[in-house]
């Protein structure tokens, strides 16, 4: 176990065992996860590197409780996301977890704070919308529909949304994919400041080997199955990243 | 082999494919315009034509003429009057009968047959049985419809009372005739089959009833094509006027016929309101489809027009999706409407003694319902198909633009802002697309209004029986007089058993002439303070007849184009042919037929009459009904008897033929129309806002809060629908009760909360359900396939 890891937490956030992930049946069946054994822990900043289909969004979905594994167990706390019903699985979402895509995904008819405010409303210890678009920078667009921010602001509020209920995880598929280098940094400076701060377990799926320095641990990902991790003893800075 | 399609065309039947249940809603609203497009025109035509055939092969009268006593001699200068093709001079009255096992007077009309040959006029079609013997002078043929009501068969036997003499009758068949499709008796609004009949007998016997050897008191005739029919009737009233001449009418004064007109009529305006109103709402549904078709297909119509298709087979390619939807609403709808003509068809041979009258509705019934639907399905297109047209292939290509969503200031800021987060996405949604949220209101407000619309016309029937038989007509009787009796008869009706009052009315066929204006109608004299014979104004306030001028009824007041003060010319068709001026004091709107009234006395003075009567409205001991029908059979001039209860069903059953069924079918098509609307709007907009409730769902929010997003904007519309529906329908139905206003009946607006409160429950029902079947479509999303792709 990493050093850093043992010193943030004790009990790990997600403890996978033997995660398969199959789609299809018979002949035209697909395994995305031939079987994967994960711990993360607490406030880890983990990068997932891969071609695609290796598996690593579904890995990431499975965590997010988007997706189910078609064998093995998923745990996050006393949960198995293989094996919980619908309504724990939607409660565990709305409650522990903060989703970001490559496309921002805000609702186009609520404006950034009433995007925001949407997760603030039924979370159960939320910060404030103000407070969770200032984190971002974005205490100045408060009262702009998504049709008039540009995409690095989409995404920063996508960000501001996903953090605002103070979620245990923070998932992030390809957030910077959409985006130009300088604003794809100023987002990723958003996640870690997240990750920093509020104390974030964060996972980042990337096809940019160059983000790979800011996480703790980085998770190279072939073929359904992990094929090596790294461990980074320390973080680059966000803002000092090339690509 | 493999069908070589273009492969446009391929992709046209795969995508429609995918479309099915847009397909099936758009469809079936299409349908429903068809099916009564093709049942209102089918019928109309098939009842002209069968009416047509009927009166051509059986030669119905073009004209009659009622004289007093005119002798045979007078036949040979009718020959020569020029425009009559074909006469026949005939002896006619009303008599009553007594019926094995009925205890209430029956009446019939009494009309001879030539010895030895068809009639030239108004011939019989021999349903059952033989035609009375040339030698026997007690034998008759009856009506079809009346020997049914009474379950009469050739052989039975009657009384015939005729003059208060008793003459034992055998029936030897059942006929039909032209001249009595409808057979009415003499003072009455409409048929009675079961109490009016009509019997046909030999001239020779029916003469010597009425004493009418050597004479006859009734002239049918034909007229050559082209013929002038005022031309021959001022012939004719000049020919007859010694004898007593009534003055010759047209079809227009027969009753029968004027039933039959008055039934086209209502079939001609249900043809031209009603399924324009189906197409108009498939019309829109289609625009909402085809619109998002289009915007979903952006990018293939970019990579099309890049391949170097020309606007035109892009423009060919969505208006043929049109012409699918078209194609199949209109077969599925000329077989639908194939099905329910023939049932009304069913529903009209029962009232209607016509031979062969089935639903033969010609190819172009068909065609033209089906063109109009192809039409308003390619109306239906024309925007989504610009919209594929105007499409630059580069921006095509690339991603459209995010839907601008922007602050609109003022009240519905406000309003917004106090919604929570769910509620205020589908506030702005629906104001953000104005057009299309007014379609899905304007669609299920239609949808509503009809419904609301088919609910008034039974209230209408109900206010119309109530009120004739509650608040006007309060007699338990009424009888009528052969011709105009002294008012002596009225001390014997009085005293007649059980009777307890006799309040008599003078009824005289006139010409109304107000500048160049002429029409033939009835006047009612009436008696100062009549109780059971009320004339009542449209607000059902009871109006005196008056002493000083006429009081006429709205439509004749129309026809004349008087109103009160115009003076009004009015001669008597019969007797001293009294002709006088008299200023119209009153305008009544009674709901049925109606023409014009005048105080009794007034009444016998103008025509030089005084002291007559042709009929009486009695008020009954009820226990004594027995004993006064047995004894008013005896009263020589009473030609008929009859009962208020029974005219009240009878008025009851005509007018609800078949309207339990047309009832049951417009709530289904009304249903059907706002569910079609529901499913159309809720599929878009769930196609729409995939993405946004995709993102509810990964954010935390269940299927049931992310569901409400679809369900709250369909339920907000319906919310605004149903007042606007309310209202629509409110005025339609006040409308439409105009459009179908004959010369018989005038439909009153009667309203009640049911009326409005079924269609509600109704139509919300249906949207919601509709709203239900698309949700499950919320269930089924690919959140992360819907969220990592692009729009």
């Amino acid at each position: 176990m990493p050093r850093m890891v043992q010193a943030r937490d004790e009990a790990p956030v997600y403890r996978l065992e033997g995660v398969q992930k199959r789609y299809g049946d018979g002949e035209a069946a697909v395994m995305a996860l031939r079987g994967v054994d994960l711990t993360v822990a607490r406030g880890e900043l983990i990068i997932l590197l891969g071609p695609s289909g290796s598996g690593k969004s579904t890995l990431l979905n499975i965590l997010g409780g988007l997706d189910r594994p078609t064998a093995g167990h998923a745990f996050s706390g006393d949960l198995d996301l293989a094996t919980a019903s619908d309504a724990d699985i939607t409660r565990f979402r709305r409650q522990h977890v903060g989703f970001v895509f490559q496309f921002y995904n805000l609702i186009a008819s609520l404006t950034a704070e009433e995007n925001v405010e949407l997760v603030t409303e039924v979370a159960d210890d939320p910060m404030g919308a103000a407070e969770a678009l200032a984190l971002v920078g974005l205490e100045n667009r408060r009262e702009h529909f998504p049709a008039q921010l540009s995409g690095g602001e989409q995404q920063r509020v996508a960000i501001a949304r996903a953090i605002a209920k103070r979620p245990h995880v923070l998932l992030c598929d390809e957030p910077t994919g959409a985006l130009d280098v300088a604003t794809g940094i100023r987002v990723l400076e958003t996640i870690v400041r997240a990750n920093e701060e509020l104390g974030t377990t964060t996972l980042l799926i990337t096809h940019n080997a160059d983000i790979a320095s800011i996480g703790d641990r980085v998770i190279r990902f072939a073929d359904g199955g992990i094929r090596g991790i790294d461990i980074n003893t320390s973080r680059a800075r966000a803002g000092d990243l090339h690509w | 082999m493999k069908l070589a399609l273009p492969k446009l065309d391929r992709k046209l039947l795969r995508d429609i494919g995918r479309m099915k249940m847009q397909m099936a809603a758009v469809s079936a609203v299409l349908a429903c315009g068809v099916v009564l497009a093709v049942m209102a025109n089918g019928m109309y035509d098939s009842l002209e034509a069968a009416r047509d055939a009927y009166y051509d092969e059986y030669r119905m009268a073009d004209m009659a003429a009622g004289v007093v006593r005119a002798p045979l001699g007078v036949l040979q200068q009718l020959e020569d009057i020029p425009g009559v093709r074909a006469f026949e001079a005939r002896v006619s009255g009303v008599g009553l009968l007594d019926m094995p096992g009925r205890s209430e007077p029956v009446s019939a009309r009494l009309v001879s047959l030539p010895q030895g040959r068809a009639p030239r006029v108004n011939d019989l079609v021999l349903r059952a049985g033989r035609m009375p013997a040339a030698a026997r002078d007690n034998e008759v043929l009856v009506n079809e419809a009346f020997a049914e009501a009474n379950h009469l068969e050739p052989g039975a036997t009657l009384a015939a009372l005729i003059y208060g003499r008793r003459r034992e009758v055998t029936i030897t068949g059942i006929a039909s005739s032209p001249e009595f499709v409808f057979a009415v008796a003499p003072g009455a609004m409409l048929p009675e089959p079961e109490r009016f009949g009509v019997l046909w007998m030999n001239r020779e016997a029916l003469g010597r009833a009425f004493d009418m050897d050597g004479a006859f008191n009734d002239l049918v005739l034909r007229l050559e094509p082209g013929a002038s029919q005022p031309v021959v009737a001022r012939d004719i009233d000049r020919l007859l006027e010694r004898h007593g001449g009534r003055g010759a009418y047209g079809r227009d004064r027969m009753m029968s016929a004027r039933f039959m007109a008055d039934e086209l009529s209502s079939l001609k305006t249900m043809a031209g309101v009603l399924p324009p109103f189906f197409l108009l709402v498939a019309a829109f549904l289609l625009n909402v489809s085809l619109s998002r078709l289009v915007a979903t297909e952006r990018s293939n119509i970019g990579l099309l027009k890049s391949f170097g298709y020309g606007n035109g087979s892009i423009a060919l390619h969505y208006a043929k999706f049109a012409l699918v939807f078209g194609v199949l609403g209109g077969i599925i709808g000329a077989i639908g409407g194939r099905a329910v003509g023939e049932f009304v068809a069913g529903v009209y041979a029962n009232v209607y003694q016509i031979p062969d009258l089935g639903f033969n509705a010609g190819a172009g019934v068909y065609f033209n319902a089906i063109l109009i639907t192809l039409v308003a399905a390619l109306a239906g297109s024309v925007q989504a198909v610009r919209s594929a047209v105007n499409l630059p292939p580069a921006a095509a290509l690339a991603p459209p633009a995010p839907t601008g969503f922007g602050h609109t200031g003022g009240i519905i800021d406000r309003f917004t802002a106090r919604l929570d987060g769910k509620s205020r996405m589908v506030a702005r949604r629906i104001l953000r697309f104005p057009r299309r949220s007014a379609t899905t209101v304007v669609g299920i407000a239609m949808a509503t209004a009809l419904m609301v619309t088919t609910q008034h016309f039974p209230l209408s029937m109900d206010r119309i029986v109530g009120v004739t038989f509650g608040v006007a007509q309060r007699m338990d009787v009424m009888l009528a007089f052969s011709d105009a009796a002294d008012d002596s008869i009225l001390r014997d009706v009085a005293h007649l058993p059980g009777v307890l009052r006799v309040e008599p009315l003078r009824t005289a066929e006139v010409v109304f002439e107000a500048g160049s204006r002429r029409e033939r109608n009835s006047i009612s004299g009436v008696p100062e303070g009549a109780t059971l014979n009320r004339l009542l104004d449209s607000d059902l306030v009871a109006v005196q007849p008056r002493r000083d001028g006429l009081t006429l009824s709205q439509n004749l007041a129309d026809k004349l184009a008087v109103g009160p003060g115009d003076i009004v010319r009015l001669t008597a068709t019969d007797g001293h042919r009294a002709s006088v001026e008299l200023p119209v004091v009153a305008i009544v709107k009674p709901y049925l037929a109606a023409s014009s009234y005048i105080e009794i006395e007034t009444l016998g003075r103008l025509l030089r009459e005084p002291g007559r009567v042709t009929a009486a409205h009695l008020l009954l001991d009820r226990r004594q009904r027995e004993a006064f029908s047995a004894r008013a059979k005896q009263l020589p001039r009473i030609v008929s008897v009859s009962y208020l209860d029974n005219a009240r069903e009878s008025m009851r059953e005509l007018l609800e033929q078949g309207s339990g069924f047309f009832n049951g079918m417009f709530i289904f098509f009304s249903s059907l129309m706002a569910a079609g609307v529901a499913f159309s709007s809720a599929r878009v907009t769930l196609a729409e806002q995939e993405r946004d409730l995709a993102t509810l769902r990964v954010l935390g929010f269940g299927r049931r809060e992310a569901s409400y997003v679809l369900l709250a904007e369909i339920g907000a519309l319906l919310l605004i629908a149903l007042p606007v529906g309310a209202v629509l329908g409110r005025w339609l139905s006040a409308w439409l009760m105009a459009q179908f206003q004959t010369d018989l009946f005038t439909f009153p607006y009667v309203t009640s909360a049911v009326a409005y409160a079924r269609p509600a429950l109704f139509v919300a029902v249906a949207v919601m359900a509709a709203a239900l079947l698309v949700r499950r479509g919320v269930d089924r999303l690919d959140l992360v396939g819907v969220l990592k792709s692009r729009d």
